[in-house]
């Protein structure tokens, strides 16, 4: 074994504390040393000359390089001495400078502990093993599960750079919550005028032939890797064809059946065969099996009959299951608004004219319930207003969080319903007032200025108790002086915290994938990496990551997109790093500690002649080595950090 | 576990010719926070005790009690683990992993009469320059005091009594 050391001076900043010629002595009657090579500044474009040369001509069988931080130069010089022919990983790095010289004033311990730390290196290097990465090959097509703004956005700038996109939603119609608003916060742009752009781009657009839109679908297993995912999709029947129908809505006056609209929060009712709102996208109505009389056995077809189109409405129509194979998931499947009826002192659904924000919002759409217009229990247009915000916000037994996008909202229906009936008075009640933004805080301002709008601070929802005693709503407040008020209104509005959507618990645990504390997709990091979940190959999108508006939400479905294109590029295949834990399976006796540790899901059992042995996923493998010291059968090896190599240098430092 | 009470110095000055005790520490340091925790005492300049020798890990999750207990074995006499701080950690939870395989490695040092004071955990963040020189010269404070870690022989320097039942509260 022919060891070939290389000191760097730094210039004098090694040297000055470190004796480079007593080092050198040192290192002489070590046997395996077979050279020693001084050099000024080993990183400047002359020493890595220098390196790859004399690499080239010395052939060492190891290289140990005494200089600054690894984590500063170690890539710089497995680069130069691969150049130089050596196997990049038969190289290792003494941090002379930030370890030794910079923090060792006495030069003679100073010296004595470098040489321990270059006689460690000498004694690992020996045992290192040429590495090499892997090459595999990557599926570039996606999954989006989720056809709301981030979903539809991401799925919508993938197909723009080429990819393949499968859109699974489980609603019949795309565009997620905001396409349903009537005003979006925070300047007052309709809704649908917002999104139908993006919508008719991913369903007509020169792209949309790449994106496969599957409504009234559901992930239902998923497993695989970044890369080569396999997932498998319910998509339930429509009994309307899409490619046939028109949209022309001939069929839902003669259909027998009258339910309460869920897509109205069941302010109205709709018919078993519907659309879920007017100008909702696909313009396709879909009809409801549960509440069908045909469901009941009955033989009704007054809604094939008057369809012009023959064929369009389909009773034959079944359940499909259809397998994907995917590189990467973007997970955008959204929020939910909490539940108001878990503070029962707001009177929600039990009061008459207490309505939560997503019912108001359908309520002031034009293509809502009540096409536009908001009316007091009475049955007449409200004179005041209740705004409550903060509604489970801010509260350790609900959601301790501030969701940022309900003071917007409690000041857009202000704006909207004082354009609508001038002379209504509103009352703010808020916890904390939350409105940054240039837009945004425009919008607070102007409901600010309004003299018939007032604000009232609260501390908790206890503070608050609405009542109805005769015929008008009340709203009893103490306010944050503890002074006992109240207020006579004729609406409530509620404007509640956002949470996780329902389905992301079963979501994570199909893809494997994790949950913060609060129910919401877990990111990889809440700065630097919000769109990435923990599980390499999966990306968050929008409001399932945390609540946030739209704005960030689009932001966040085009930051998925930006990983998946540059992570996955068409025809190159994935790199494997070779640091990496891998089973001797020989030893291994399928006891799944190494499982329960991996902080990746790197890990699987697999069953083979003897039972189960764990198998380590290299590409999903971030080389950390928690599983190999948790091994109790020392069958995990972690190369380039193995247990010999980390004995063989402890030994070293402490001869 | 309280240290032998007795004064190291006393020790000393039997042989008046020793050297003053040096402890010898190894340092088992996760790459991505506590190496670079040191790296940045060393842009710092901060002068730091020279007993500690650095095994550099890729994670704190990486440390096999067995590392730690051939460090004793080949002459340390102490040992330091540091890892990110909680929720810190690149790989998620490799700094917890470390975290409860101390405090059960503790338990097998005591029945090996050593000083649960020779195998210190801590968390160093890539910015804690400072604290790592703390951690480091407090631990070189606390085994000048405990004296030299001696194996093999029927009782140690640390006088700790072999009781095998005790537990952890």
């Amino acid at each position: 074994m022919k060891v070939g050391v290389y000191f760097c001076s730094c210039g004098t900043s090694i040297t000055e504390r470190i004796d480079g010629e007593k080092v050198r002595e040192g290192l002489r009657k070590n046997p395996s040393v077979a050279f020693v090579r001084g050099c000024e500044f080993l990183c400047s474009g002359e020493g890595k000359d220098f390196l790859r040369e004399d690499v080239k001509t010395a052939k060492p069988d190891r290289v140990v390089i005494a200089a600054c931080s690894p984590r500063e130069y170690e890539k710089t010089f497995m680069q130069v001495v691969s150049e130089g022919g050596l196997n990049p990983y038969l190289m290792q790095m003494v941090n002379v400078r930030e370890h030794v010289a910079w923090v060792t004033p006495d030069r003679a311990q100073a010296t004595k502990k470098a040489c321990a730390l270059i006689r460690a290196a000498v004694a690992r290097v020996a045992l290192h093993e040429p590495l090499e990465r892997r090459q595999l090959e990557a599926c570039p097509d996606v999954l989006v599960i989720g056809a709301g703004p981030a979903g539809l956005k991401c799925a919508l700038m993938l197909a723009e750079a080429g990819r393949k996109v499968a859109l699974v939603e489980k609603s019949p119609v795309l565009g997620g919550l905001p396409v349903r608003f009537g005003e979006l916060a925070p300047a007052l742009e309709c809704g649908p005028c917002v999104l139908e752009p993006i919508l008719a781009e991913v369903l007509h657009g020169d792209y949309s032939d790449r994106i496969e839109v599957l409504t009234l679908a559901e992930v239902t297993e998923g497993v695989g890797y970044y890369g080569n995912f396999t997932v498998k999709i319910r998509q339930s029947p429509r009994y309307v064809d899409t490619g046939l129908c028109m949209g022309c809505g001939e069929c839902f006056p003669p259909c027998p059946v009258s339910i309460k609209d869920e897509f109205n929060y069941g302010l109205n009712e709709r018919k078993a065969i519907a659309l879920p709102f007017p100008g909702g996208l696909p313009n396709v109505p879909f009809l409801d099996p549960t509440a069908c009389v045909r469901s009941s056995g009955q033989d009704c077809h007054l809604c094939r009959d008057a369809c012009p189109v023959e064929g369009a409405v389909n009773f034959n129509d079944r359940e499909r299951t259809l397998e994907r194979h995917v590189g990467a998931i973007a997970v955008a499947v959204g929020a939910s608004v909490y539940d108001c009826t878990k503070i029962p002192v707001l009177g929600y659904g039990s009061i008459p004219g207490v309505y939560t924000s997503l019912e108001v919002e359908r309520l002031l759409a034009q293509n809502g319930p009540s096409k536009g217009e908001i009316l007091a229990p009475n049955g007449q247009p409200p004179k005041s207003v209740a705004l409550i915000h903060c509604v489970g916000s801010l509260d350790s037994n609900h959601r301790p969080y501030c969701s940022g996008v309900c003071c917007q909202t409690a000041f857009k229906f202000n704006r909207v319903i004082r354009h609508n009936l001038p002379g209504t008075k509103f009352y703010h009640f808020y916890k904390e007032m939350s409105v940054p933004g240039k837009e945004e805080y425009g919008l607070y301002e102007k409901v600010r200025n309004d003299p018939d709008s007032r604000f009232v601070q609260y501390r908790e929802s206890s503070d608050l108790k609405v009542t109805r005693p005769n015929g008008s709503i009340v709203v009893e407040y103490y306010d944050v002086a503890k002074r006992q008020k109240k207020v006579e209104v004729d609406v409530v509005v509620l404007c509640a915290a956002l949470g996780p959507a329902a389905e992301s618990e079963r979501l994570a645990q199909i893809l494997d994938v994790s949950l913060d504390k609060f129910g919401f997709f877990e990111e990889l990091h809440g700065r630097t990496d919000s769109a990435r979940s923990k599980l390499k190959g999966v990306y968050l999108a929008g409001a399932c990551q945390a609540p946030m508006d739209l704005q960030k939400s689009i932001l966040q479905g085009m930051a998925a997109s930006g990983y998946i294109l540059s992570g996955l590029a068409e025809g190159r295949q994935l790199q494997i790093e070779p640091v990496v834990a891998s089973v001797n399976t020989d030893r291994c006796s399928g006891c799944k500690t190494c499982h329960s540790v991996c902080p990746f899901k790197a890990i699987n059992l697999v069953s083979g002649e003897r039972g189960e042995r764990a198998e380590i996923n290299a590409l999903l493998c971030q080389g950390c080595g928690t599983c190999v010291a948790a091994c109790p059968a020392g069958a995990i090896k972690g190369s380039h950090f193995t247990n010999d190599q980390i004995f063989a240098e402890t030994e070293a430092v402490l001869q | 576990m309280t240290p032998s009470n007795q004064p190291v110095a006393s020790n000393v000055q039997i042989e008046p010719n020793i050297e003053p005790f040096e402890p010898s520490i190894v340092g088992f340091l996760c790459n991505w926070c506590s190496y670079a925790g040191a790296d940045k005492a060393g842009a710092a300049h901060l002068s730091c005790p020279a007993n500690l020798r650095v095994v550099r890990v890729m994670c704190s999750g990486r440390v096999d009690p067995q590392f730690v207990l051939q460090a004793y074995r080949k002459g340390a006499d102490g040992v330091l683990i540091l890892a990110c701080h909680p929720g810190d950690c690149h790989y998620k939870e490799g700094n917890y992993r470390a975290a409860q395989r101390h405090r059960l490695l503790l338990r097998l040092l005591r029945q090996f009469g050593i000083s649960e004071e020779r195998c210190r955990f801590d968390y160093v963040s890539a910015g804690e320059g400072e604290k790592f020189v703390n951690v480091v010269t407090e631990m070189v404070d606390t085994l000048k005091r405990l004296g030299p870690l001696t194996l093999g022989r029927t009782r140690t320097r640390d006088s700790a009594p072999v009781n095998t039942t005790r537990r952890d509260v």
